[in-house]
């Protein structure tokens, strides 16, 4: 079957897996402001340095916001790498790859080091 | 393939539990020095007495570190900070010289994996004991064998997370508590916890953390080059691989140096085979070497069939110690180190904090005379007491009341009342002011800080 109109795919798996990242921080520093500030009152926050920057109430919210979405992006990068990378046997990569190693008594085809207590 | 997907196999294999055999050599004992040198400080350290304080001890609710004779103050967390930022650097510096020298001798993981091996090793007997043990049916002895391990283990995982705690909350006052049984809640946590996490780190998962939960061993091939230090197999000197007697000529049986004893499999903590190649889950341990070198030994053949390497050296071209990113990282640990150095050395041991009393903006005095109040906030940082004078610098009109006496004892945080006043004629609006404070006694321990003074705008 022969394709008239290629699909034209609009970004590859690297570019999802990012958006993916991007987006799940994003939810997870919303979720994560509202109960912050369910139980913190940002001004209580600022009055330490309120006296050399006053960064007023807004800005608090929003500094803090872009600190969780940080950590959070930050924490969903790694977890994204970690997936990534990981080691070709035996985990997220599925089966296959390199075969467990075989291992064997060392004396049996090398009869000289039967003296020695390897058993 | 597809079929098996959609019947909904798991692509999840199980991986085989690894048994790593006992091993020998200069290699190895390198690695119970550094347990013995890195687990010796972390137990007994809490234990020594600096300064009057514990020589290592991080006081959270006081908000204050204690490392040796330096002090750590919240507004010091800069140089903490920077430290974190040293370690990881020379992590970077000795990952690109040596390669995962850290992974194989000083990291935690290792470290205490390596002990509760010994426990093991103690309890089980080595290697193929073990796998024996295991296979076998339950009866006495293993009862009785795994009962002991799991309460060596137990006892040796508690006291870690004993020490641990001890980090935090004076060893000795802990000691007491838990010998009564005292201990406040978020002890008891982190004791249990840390306890937790070390027997199921050291003890259950050990490898596995190495290959799928390290960060570190997955981005440390980034600070890898054709230069810097693996373990490698000499595939060209090894192979074709075989059985043969010690008096068989390997020529004359087109064989090459690799007996094919897989004992350097079988010492592997991670259970892979270093015939392969270099491989992520090396975690450079060096135990295929030792066990390597002794079959070699015995053999009489040359030993470093499998030895620390270079990608060039094997590959025959020149191996090179020094390279630019190795130039690189040492410049910025030494600059980052020097600079550490310097501002500690230089810090001033006085914190001062001056907030102006915000229920009123100035008071006017009968005399033509305006009063500001402020709070004023002093932390002596030093291990003395000190008694402070203060003034405004360079400017006669302003007078300064305090009360009390602006006098404190060795690490004492203060609140003073600063009641400043000037003469109407001194300005108009707001006026900086530049307030200093040094100690009475030698040597002269002083410290400027800024602040509004408000005066009548008429």
């Amino acid at each position: 079957m022969t394709m008239e109109h290629p699909v034209n795919r609009r970004w590859n798996m690297r570019q999802r897996d990012w958006a993916v990242v991007f987006w799940i921080a994003f939810l997870s520093a919303a979720a994560g402001s509202f109960v912050l500030f369910g139980l913190v009152n940002p001004l209580d926050m600022v009055s330490q340095w309120a006296d050399k920057y006053d960064i007023g109430v807004r800005l608090a919210y929003g500094l803090a916001f872009a600190f969780l979405y940080l950590v959070c992006l930050l924490a969903s990068a790694l977890t994204m790498f970690m997936i990534r990378t990981g080691p070709s046997r035996g985990h997220a990569r599925g089966k296959g790859g390199q075969p467990i190693p075989k291992v064997k008594d060392p004396s049996r085809s090398n009869p000289d080091l039967d003296d020695e207590n390897w058993q | 393939m597809s079929q098996k997907k959609d019947a909904g196999e798991s692509l999840y294999r199980k991986e085989p539990k690894v048994y790593p055999r006992d091993v020998q050599g200069r290699f190895a004992r390198l690695r119970q020095l550094a347990v013995l040198v890195l687990l010796g400080l972390y137990y007994f350290l809490p234990w020594f007495n600096f300064n009057g304080h514990q020589s290592v001890l991080f006081d959270l609710p006081a908000r204050k570190f204690y490392i040796f004779s330096l002090t750590f103050w919240p507004q010091d967390f800069i140089f903490l900070t920077l430290m974190l930022i040293i370690a990881g650097l020379s992590l970077f510096f000795v990952t690109a010289v040596a390669g995962r020298l850290w992974c194989g001798y000083a990291c935690p993981q290792t470290v205490w994996t390596e002990v509760f091996l010994w426990i093991e090793r103690f309890v089980e007997g080595d290697r193929p004991k073990r796998i024996k043990l295991d296979a076998s049916p339950w009866n006495a002895n293993k009862i009785l064998r795994k009962t002991a391990k799991q309460v060596l283990w137990i006892s040796f995982a508690l006291w870690t997370g004993f020490t641990f705690v001890g980090f935090f909350t004076p060893i000795r006052e802990l000691g007491h508590s838990v010998m009564s049984l005292q201990t406040g809640p978020w002890e008891t946590f982190w004791l249990l916890f840390y306890s937790f996490a070390t027997y199921g780190n050291a003890g259950i998962l050990r490898e596995q953390v190495c290959k799928y939960m390290c960060p570190y061993a997955r981005f440390q091939s980034a600070m890898f080059d054709k230069d810097t230090l693996v373990i490698a197999y000499d595939e060209a000197r090894g192979e074709p691989r075989g059985g043969r007697r010690k008096t068989d000529n390997p020529e004359e049986k087109g064989l090459g140096d690799c007996i094919g004893c897989t004992l350097c499999v079988q010492v592997c903590p991670t259970g892979i085979d270093i015939r392969e190649g270099l491989q992520i889950e090396c975690i450079a341990c060096a135990a295929c070497i030792d066990v390597c070198d002794q079959v070699m030994d015995k053999m009489d053949y040359k030993k470093g069939l499998i030895s620390y390497t270079t990608e060039h050296k094997l590959s025959g071209a020149e191996s090179h110690v020094f390279r630019p990113r190795i130039f690189v990282y040492l410049i910025l640990l030494l600059t980052l180190i020097a600079g550490v150095l310097w501002s500690i050395n230089n810090r001033v041991l006085l914190r001062a904090d001056l907030l102006r009393d915000r229920n009123a903006l100035y008071r006017e005095l009968p005399d033509n005379r305006v009063e500001n109040v402020y709070t004023l906030k002093l932390i002596n940082m030093d291990f003395k007491a000190h008694k402070y004078k203060i003034e405004v610098v360079d400017n006669q009109d302003f007078v300064l009341f305090v009360s009390p006496d602006l006098q404190l004892e060795p690490e004492e945080v203060g609140n003073f009342i600063l009641r400043v006043q000037a003469p109407v004629s001194a300005g108009r609006g707001s006026k900086k002011i530049d307030v200093r404070l040094s100690t009475l006694d030698e040597p002269i321990i002083e410290r400027i800080v800024s602040a509004r003074f408000l005066l009548p705008f008429k």
